[in-house]
C-alpha cells in the first residue's frame, strides 16, 4: 500500500477515533483530572480500555475492578497479534515498536492492504495515535462535537464491514465471517455482560474447523 | 485514578499487543490456517458487536450506513465500501432521523 493510498484509506477512521477522543477527553476530566486523562491516552491509547475504566471509576469500582476490566478488552490484542504475525517482516525490536500500534482498526488495515503489513501498521496506528491524542486534548479543554457524534459511532461498524469483506479471499471464509457475526449477536443477545470476549470468541470458534479455507 | 494504576494498565495493555508480535514464533503450517481464517471472521463479529453494542441494536441510521456498505462489498474496496456506507448514513438520517 502506498504512503498516500495508506494516508486516504486511514483518514476516515482516524476522524471518527479524534471524535471519541473528544468525548473520552471531555468525559474523564471530571473523574480523572486534567493529567490522568492525558496521561492514560498517552500511554494505554485504546478507547475500549479507556471508556471502560473511566465508566468503572465513576461507578465507584474498585482497581481490581479495572485491572479485570482491561485484562478482558486486551483478549483481543492476542488475537490480532497473532494473526498479524506471520505477515509481519522485519526483528523483534521492529515488532516490538509495531505492538504500540496495535488496534482492531490498524490491523485490520494491515492485513487487507497490499503492501508490507508492518507499514501500514505503522502508517495507520500514527495517524489513529495522533488522532485519539488530538481528541482527549480537545476534550480536555472543553470542546464539544456532538452534532458528528452519531456519523463517527457509524463509522465503525461501516470500516468493519469493509475489512471483513477485503479478507473473504473464498466463499468459505465469507460464511464462516456470516456465521461469526451471527453468533456474536446470539452471544450478546443472550448475555450482554459477554460483549468484551464474543467477538473474539466467534471468531475463533468459526475459524476452527476443516482443513482447508 | 492513581498515576501508578494508570500506568499498571498501560503496561497490560502493552504487552497483550507485544506478547504474540514478539514472542510468538512463526506458527506451524496447521496452526498458520487458521490464523489465516481469523481476519474475516474477526471483523465481521466486531462489525455486529459495533451494532448491537448496549444490549440494543444501533440507531436506524447506523444500520442504513451498515446496509449500504454491505452494498458495495463486492467492490472489494475499502474507498467505496466506507463512501457506501457514508450515502446509507444520509439516507436513513433523513428517512428516520
Amino acid at each position: 500500500m502506498s504512503l498516500k493510498r495508506a494516508l486516504i484509506t486511514a483518514a476516515s477512521p482516524a476522524l471518527a477515533i479524534t471524535v471519541f477522543g473528544v468525548i473520552y477527553g471531555s468525559l474523564a476530566r471530571s473523574e480523572l483530572g486534567f493529567g490522568a486523562t492525558l496521561l492514560s491516552s498517552l500511554f494505554i491509547f485504546s478507547g475500549s480500555v479507556q471508556f471502560t475504566i473511566a465508566g468503572l471509576a465513576v461507578a465507584g469500582a474498585g482497581a481490581g475492578a479495572l485491572i479485570v476490566g482491561a485484562l478482558t478488552l486486551n483478549l483481543r490484542n492476542l488475537l490480532l497479534g497473532a494473526v498479524l504475525r506471520p505477515r509481519l517482516e522485519g526483528g523483534r525490536r521492529r515488532r516490538a515498536v509495531l505492538a504500540w500500534f496495535l488496534t482492531d482498526e490498524s490491523t485490520g488495515l494491515a492485513l487487507t492492504g497490499d503492501g508490507e503489513a508492518g507499514r501500514t501498521l505503522l502508517i495507520s496506528g500514527t495517524m489513529f495515535y495522533l488522532a485519539w491524542q488530538l481528541g482527549t486534548v480537545l476534550g480536555l479543554i472543553g470542546a464539544s462535537l456532538e452534532g458528528v457524534v452519531d456519523l463517527a459511532r457509524a463509522t465503525f461498524p461501516v470500516l468493519f464491514i469493509g475489512l471483513a469483506a477485503l479478507a473473504c479471499p473464498t466463499l468459505g471464509i465469507a460464511v464462516r465471517a456470516l456465521g461469526a457475526a451471527l453468533m456474536t449477536i446470539a452471544v450478546i443477545a443472550a448475555a450482554p455482560e459477554l460483549s468484551a470476549v464474543a467477538a473474539v470468541a466467534a471468531a475463533v470458534v468459526v475459524s476452527l474447523p476443516g482443513r482447508s479455507a | 485514578m492513581s498515576l501508578g494504576l494508570i500506568a499498571l494498565i498501560a503496561l497490560m495493555t502493552y504487552a497483550s499487543r507485544a506478547l504474540a508480535l514478539v514472542a510468538m514464533p512463526h506458527p506451524p503450517e496447521r496452526l498458520r490456517v487458521v490464523l489465516d481464517r481469523i481476519p474475516a471472521p474477526l471483523f465481521a463479529s466486531l462489525a455486529a458487536l459495533s451494532l448491537v453494542e448496549g444490549g440494543g441494536p444501533a440507531q436506524a441510521a447506523t444500520l442504513c450506513a451498515a446496509a449500504g456498505a454491505l452494498a458495495l462489498t463486492p467492490t472489494r474496496s475499502l474507498l467505496y465500501v466506507l463512501a457506501g456506507g457514508l450515502a446509507g448514513y444520509v439516507v436513513g438520517d433523513f428517512l428516520f432521523g
